[in-house]
């Protein structure tokens, strides 16, 4: 009896493990191998262009006492947020119209039209945007035509709005509507039972209900950002110097890998962090 | 929500416009690719079909259009059989470091892709595999399964828990109760996560880059057309992986669309 | 093919063009014929630059392409030796190949040196210890390159016009400090634009610093392109008629100007892989690269013309292209491109000789996000 137990429950053991090992072995395997790598080529030594293997602290005293790499840091998570905070605030009304205002057909088709673009070359459209904002471009044609006179926009801050949000709009739109297509709707026709105008409503129980979709579409928003270099390059003229950036060009002073690594492992480093906390706050009891 | 017309009008208005936000950029890559001068200018030139011409007389496109494929019928099933797994296992047992495995497995798509391009050029080197197609199937299989996890695993947590077990108690085995209920009520967003694998996979570059070698995908491509010889082989590419794409997507989310809607109704 | 193709027969030529293509591959493979790979920068692999070739000797080059040296350098760096049958890279970057230990040693007499201008008998960069490592198949000049309807030649013969106030916020940047800075500090009179001492690398710094209030951006290879043609930038240092021909081929009014105080010169070489196992085939290949024939064909790459060292080459040049021969500079007489090398207005680009290529580099990240 206890025989057929013990066969049974391994059986069992043996039936989860099928399940939950391939993913994380083969992770193990292809992805930690590679960071595990990375970690230890930021100590690594740079002789005669060739990267050598050494344990050194040199890379990290460099990269982390440079003004340029702070500053750049700085530019990063500020065109990250705003451009995270810019999303959201766009995303928010399309995901509102999405999940409340439309028939369940053309919310399917509406949908639908949001998330294409997501998974349709980035790179051909960042280059479709340089038509658009570029001197003599589109946009300024037509300014001119209604009477207004515009320079180029490209190599402005708007511009990388502009690339930025063309990112990250769609995944953004697509989990806020996930989110406040799952509310429940009898919360919604409580309030209005207990007299609240639709901005109450809103304010009050929508938007607090679906703060997990809010939270985590801004969290994406902003890890797309902040490692986005085509954007940085192709609309911002590689004026706005972002980490991805400063990466590229560590790696141009005689194959600096070790401080690219050093930048990149900052980078990791500030993102997971800031996935951490902003998946706490999302799902924090209120 | 009940709110004024004006309101509702005014926010379905709004969203009209963010949709023409996001195709704008799209309905100018088909112009250009028909368009006769060799920069994006307006005014444009004459109409012309050259740059297919020139792109599908092109080796080296065609190559790369036909690695793009082998390399996605490859990543597709295997990466979404992954995530399948790992969402299933997420779902149903409970096991020592599951959230530490979970945080793990979402990891990949962090990580900025000109890091990870380095990274795995590296560490696949030193086991004898860079500059392969193999290389670049593991990299993009790392690369989509979280993708795929989260897809299917966003469908488990609408499945009532309890009928597999029912059916389990029923004397149905693991594998029989399987059958019966989890492969039918999952099999669209597994189908999703399949084709999104697949368009995650098209699109990549900067890890097929450098992972890759002599070996290119029409996105490595592009990104070349990109930074050297600017031209309008660039739009007519993109055209083409964007019809492809489009195809793949829009088969995908009918299938998770239409479950989701049913569902939120 | 004309415009307006989309008639019935014209879209059947396309398809059936299409489907011939699409076959290629099946049918080269049929006849087994020897694959060769190439690591070069954009271009140097299409079938304008190497199909004479591959007929000629029934083989199929398989390029890589780079943009910039240091991602070759890379890619190298994590290869199998043998990777790579040939390598084309540019004179500074031939160094780094030769210290790193990953190029094949050549034989002089294998190639028609005596063709060549004297100036590229004995190419510095190529040779080391007395050895060959990489033999010169183009080069060309870096000075100004302008938009003619904003910026005249004469305008342009000093590198001051930069600071001019009515180029404020309209000089652009090739995104490499480099030609950046060779020709800023040929600006600043040093002799050797790139061994220069510390005060004269301080003065340089300052004045390069003094220039970013006029300075629209920094851009790749394809975004110097975009942003000369659409009149997005007007002016730009340390570029060359690399750019400027491929963009008045499109009908753009720009040239390239090298001013009085100088100008920066680029070499192409091609040299063979470490460990190649088609070396024969890759010395056919440099050979057939150096032959006038061959040097002819290299000045008019479609990805961007340039100057070759072949006197003969020049001969046929100046005979059935004599005007992209005269913004090259491939002309008999005065001011011709080996007139300047001769009077000592051109400088070769290298790598920076009493300061550390991080300390360059370094100043340049500092000066983009200045």
């Amino acid at each position: 009896m206890t025989s057929l137990l013990q066969a049974r429950r391994l059986s069992r053991a043996a039936y989860g493990a099928m399940w939950s090992l391939p993913l994380p072995v083969w992770l193990a395997g292809f992805f930690l191998g590679p960071m595990v790598l990375l970690i230890w080529l930021s100590f690594w030594d740079v002789k005669n262009f060739l990267l050598t293997p050494d344990f050194q602290l040199e890379n990290w005293q460099k990269i982390l006492t440079a003004g340029y790499f702070w500053s750049a840091y700085a530019r990063t998570a500020a065109i990250a947020a705003s451009a995270a905070a810019l999303a959201t605030l766009v995303a928010l009304p399309c995901a509102l119209a999405i999940s409340f205002f439309l028939s369940p057909r053309a919310r399917m088709v509406l949908l639908g039209l949001f998330v294409v673009p997501f998974f349709t070359s980035y790179l051909v459209r960042i280059y479709s945007w340089q038509i658009y904002l570029t001197e003599n471009g589109i946009v300024m044609k037509l300014m001119a035509a209604i009477g207004i006179e515009t320079g180029s926009l490209l190599n402005t801050p708007l511009a990388l709005m502009i690339g930025l949000v063309t990112l990250t709009l769609p995944l953004v739109i697509v989990i806020q509507s996930i989110s406040l297509l799952s509310l429940d709707r009898t919360l919604i026709d409580a309030a209005y039972n207990l007299g609240c105008g639709p901005r109450r409503v809103l304010f009050a129980t929508v938007l607090p209900a679906a703060r997990p979709g809010i939270v985590l579409g801004a969290l994406f928003a902003f890890i797309f950002s902040f490692g986005d270099f085509v954007t940085a390059t192709y609309l911002g003229g590689g004026k706005f110097t972002t980490l991805s950036i400063l990466i590229a060009d560590t790696v141009k002073s005689g194959q600096q890998w070790p401080r690219a690594a050093v930048v990149a492992l900052m980078m990791i480093a500030t993102l997971l962090l800031t996935a951490l906390a902003s998946i706490a706050y999302a799902y924090r009891r209120t | 929500m009940r709110v004024t017309r004006t309101t509702r009008r005014l926010t379905l208005a709004f969203t009209g416009l963010a949709l023409v936000f996001l195709y704008a950029p799209i309905l100018t890559n088909f112009v250009f690719s028909l368009n006769s001068d060799r920069f994006p200018t307006i005014p444009l030139g004459g109409f012309t079909l050259e740059w297919y011409r020139l792109i599908l007389a092109d080796a080296l496109v065609i190559d790369a259009f036909k690695n793009t494929i082998k390399i996605a019928l490859i990543v597709a099933p295997v990466a979404t059989l992954m995530g399948f797994a790992a969402a299933y296992a997420d779902y149903r047992f409970n096991f020592l470091g599951k959230k530490l495995v979970l945080v793990f497995a979402l990891m990949p798509p962090l990580i900025p892709l000109v890091v990870i391009g380095l990274a795995m050029l590296a560490y696949l080197s030193r086991i004898g595999l860079s500059g392969t197609l193999p290389a670049i199937i593991v990299s993009h299989i790392v690369l989509t399964s979280p993708f795929a996890m989260a897809i299917i695993r966003l469908r488990f947590s609408q499945i009532d828990g309890d009928l597999e077990f029912a059916a389990q108690n029923l004397g149905a085995s693991n594998w029989r109760a399987f059958r019966a209920v989890i492969i039918p009520s999952t099999k669209t967003s597994v189908l999703a996560a399949f084709l999104l694998c697949m368009a995650v996979s098209f699109d990549e570059y900067a890890v097929t880059w450098f992972v890759g070698g002599l070996e290119e995908t029409s996105s490595v491509r592009i990104l070349s057309f990109l930074q050297s010889a600017v031209s309008p082989r660039i739009n007519a590419i993109g055209s083409i992986t964007f019809v492809t794409s489009i195809s793949l997507i829009l088969g995908a989310q009918f299938l998770v669309l239409r479950r989701l809607t049913k569902d939120a109704k | 093919m004309a415009k307006n193709n989309l008639t019935r027969r014209g879209l059947l030529k396309t398809s059936a063009m299409a489907a011939g293509a699409l076959a290629i591959p099946m049918i080269a493979r049929a006849q087994s014929v020897t694959e060769m790979t190439m690591l070069a920068w954009y271009g140097q692999a299409e079938p304008d630059a190497v199909a004479e070739f591959e007929e000629l000797h029934n083989v199929k080059i398989t390029p890589k392409y780079y943009v910039g040296g240091e991602q070759m350098l890379a890619l190298l760096a994590q290869s199998p030796a043998g990777t790579y049958d040939l390598i084309h890279a540019d004179a500074e970057y031939v160094q780094q190949l030769v210290r790193a230990n990953f190029v094949e040693k050549l034989d002089p007499a294998d190639y028609p040196f005596d063709d060549f201008y004297p100036e590229f008998h004995k190419f510095p960069g190529h040779w080391h210890d007395d050895e060959l490592y990489a033999v010169i198949s183009r080069f060309g000049f870096l000075g100004i390159s302008h938009n003619l309807d904003a910026v005249s030649v004469k305008e342009a013969m000093s590198y001051d016009m930069l600071w001019d106030a009515k180029h404020h916020d309209k000089v652009g940047h090739f995104d490499w400090h480099l030609p950046n800075l060779g020709v800023l500090s040929l600006r600043n009179g040093n002799a050797q634009p790139y061994d220069i001492s510390g005060g004269a690398w301080d003065k340089l710094q300052e004045t390069t610093l003094s220039l970013k209030p006029q300075v629209r951006g920094f851009y790749d290879y394809g975004g110097v392109l975009s942003s000369l043609k659409s009149g997005e930038v007007t002016v730009m240092p340390g570029i060359g008629e690399w750019i400027t021909g491929v963009l008045r081929r499109d009908g753009a009014n720009v040239t390239t100007t090298i001013p009085e105080q100088g100008g920066i010169q680029f070499t192409e070489s091609f040299s063979i892989g470490r460990g190649s196992r088609k070396a024969e085939l890759a010395r056919k290949f440099i050979q057939h690269a150096s032959s006038p024939a061959g040097q002819y064909n290299l000045a008019n790459l479609n990805v961007f013309p340039a100057i070759i060292p072949s006197q003969a080459g020049w001969e046929r040049m100046i005979a059935e292209k004599p005007e992209d021969a005269r913004h090259l500079g491939m002309f008999k007489g005065d001011g011709n491109a080996i007139d300047l090398i001769r009077k000592g207005r051109i400088h070769i680009r290298q790598l920076p000789v009493q300061q550390d290529l991080g300390d360059w580099n370094d100043f340049w990240s500092a000066y983009k996000s200045a």
